[in-house]
């Protein structure tokens, strides 16, 4: 792979065999009607998709609601596995397919920062030094040791923020989590977001066509009959708004 | 394993001992009451018909159950936990690519601490009742613990991806080790069983742990080595394949949840 290339898809398919009268998962279910587990059908996800996103690029996806974005976000961060191309990348990606995963709300925002970051990658020893600093950016440092399901749902947001931005990488996969919190903290999201464009390679998804048009260099727009256009933002955003 | 899966693995082996008696007054003490009053329902019951016909005094047959149930527990909790490592983190799963063995290996250690903690309060009741402890007794216990825990490990690679797509296998699972709990001869000498049936704890490799560990903390002695050495072998072998197995499968995984 050449070395200016983050992220290259060639020839990406992916299929979920779906059964079509709901998924027979237990026993019972089969033994009821043993041959229905037989018919299962091929659902295309994606279909011979390539591109590829350079370094420091902010390289958007945009689609209507079962047009494959999610799919793609997670064969990108190796959940799933392609059924057909590759997918090739170059440096250490995080993804951020939703912040706060695996906070565990019994425990105290301090655990849960232990918790989540080194789910997100981190080690023990980082976290220890950037702890602090985690909670004067969330702007919480009095709630530390309350159990996090006493925590609103913004305030979550923002601690999961806080965390998820303090691991190193070179490739962010962001799934919708921009503009998290209230106004004030908005703010704050958007001189973080300011400040790596163009440092680090991020692939971002979201409905938000102001922030895809804000940032990005490039965005591909995946359709609903598995054929995608790439090209520059304000072109493919308004002819996207112009399908709805 | 580099830094980062290892602080993962203990920060889910935290989790999941802080969690599993949260809000609970007498917290982790229930690890050692369960089990407690479970001895001594059978203790109660079996100690005087169990122990004559096993030529134990009923210190020894304390002793006895007590280890008994302890490796059984092992067993049963090693089984339960490590099969269902990868459903409980189901959700972690589907959004983040972490190495996937961590959760098995923690949830197979939470297993692990319980034991070592019975094991301790087993040896600390045997030195009360005056059992002659005996250094090599000791060591071999801690050996058929390992043995026990490699064996678990490599089964919970195959069961933790079989319950994904068949979840019947939590109940089946239940079953099978009800039916083992009976068939290790943990609360009855085996020479209660009939002669013909005898074969069924033969051919358990439960049982012959459990008698493995008795006769090494009651008497000292070091028996059924050969079968020791051959689970420890087979164990090796099944974590190896298990693991191949393991890591071949769990991609496809995250799509059946």
């Amino acid at each position: 792979m050449e070395d200016n290339i983050a992220i290259k898809v060639e020839n990406l398919t992916k299929k979920f065999r779906i059964p079509e009268h709901g998924s027979p998962t237990t026993l019972q279910e089969r033994f009821v009607n043993p041959f229905a587990k037989k018919k299962m059908i091929d659902f295309v996800a994606l279909k011979d998709l390539s591109f590829d996103v350079k370094k420091g690029e902010f390289f958007s996806v945009i689609g209507p609601n079962g047009a494959g974005k999610s799919t793609l976000l997670k064969l990108i961060s190796g959940i799933y596995i392609p059924d057909g191309g590759t997918i090739d990348v170059n440096g250490k990606l995080v993804p951020f397919l939703e912040l706060g995963v695996g906070f565990n709300p019994d425990l105290s925002a301090r655990e849960n920062v232990y918790l989540n970051g080194t789910i997100l990658g981190l080690t023990e020893k980082e976290i220890d030094e950037s702890v602090d600093d985690i909670f004067d950016f969330a702007e919480l440092k009095e709630f530390e040791d309350l159990s996090i399901k006493k925590f609103s749902s913004g305030m979550q947001v923002r601690l999961a923020f806080s965390i998820a931005i303090r691991v190193k990488s070179d490739i962010l996969v962001l799934d919708e989590v921009l503009a998290v919190g209230d106004g004030e903290f908005q703010k704050k999201c958007f001189a973080y977001f300011d400040d790596i464009v163009g440092k680090k390679t991020i692939l971002f998804v979201s409905h938000g066509l102001e922030s895809v048009r804000r940032y990005s260099d490039r965005v591909l727009w995946l359709k609903e009959d598995k054929t995608y256009e790439i090209g520059e933002p304000n072109d493919i955003v308004d002819r996207y708004s112009a399908t709805f | 394993m580099n830094k980062n899966d290892i602080d993962l693995y203990k920060q889910f082996v935290k989790t999941t001992f802080k969690m599993r008696y949260k809000g609970s007054i007498l917290g982790f003490l229930w690890v050692l009451l369960k089990p407690f009053f479970m001895f001594l329902i059978l203790f109660m019951i079996f100690s005087h018909m169990s122990s004559a016909s096993a030529g134990l005094t009923s210190q020894q047959y304390a002793v006895y159950l007590l280890s008994g149930l302890i490796v059984y527990t092992f067993f049963n909790e090693g089984m339960i936990w490590g099969m269902g490592s990868i459903m409980e983190r189901a959700e972690l799963i589907v959004k983040i690519n972490f190495k996937r063995d961590v959760v098995v290996a923690s949830s197979l250690s939470m297993a692990l601490i319980n034991f070592s903690i019975n094991l301790l309060i087993v040896l600390a009741v045997a030195l009360i009742l005056k059992i002659n402890i005996t250094l090599m007794g000791l060591a071999y216990i801690l050996f058929i613990g390992l043995t026990m825990f490699l064996s678990l490990y490599g089964i919970s690679f195959f069961t933790s991806i079989w319950l994904v797509h068949v979840r019947d296998l939590q109940h089946i699972m239940e079953l099978v080790l009800q039916l083992l709990f009976y068939a290790s001869a943990v609360f009855f000498p085996v020479e209660m069983i009939p002669e013909n049936y005898r074969f069924i704890v033969y051919y358990n490799p439960v049982a012959r742990f459990v008698k493995a560990v008795r006769e090494a903390l009651i008497f000292g002695e070091i028996t059924d080595l050969k079968f020791v050495l051959l689970a420890l072998a087979s164990s090796i072998v099944l974590v190896i394949v298990g693991r191949l197995y393991f890591n071949k499968h769990i991609k496809k995984v995250a799509e059946h949840f």
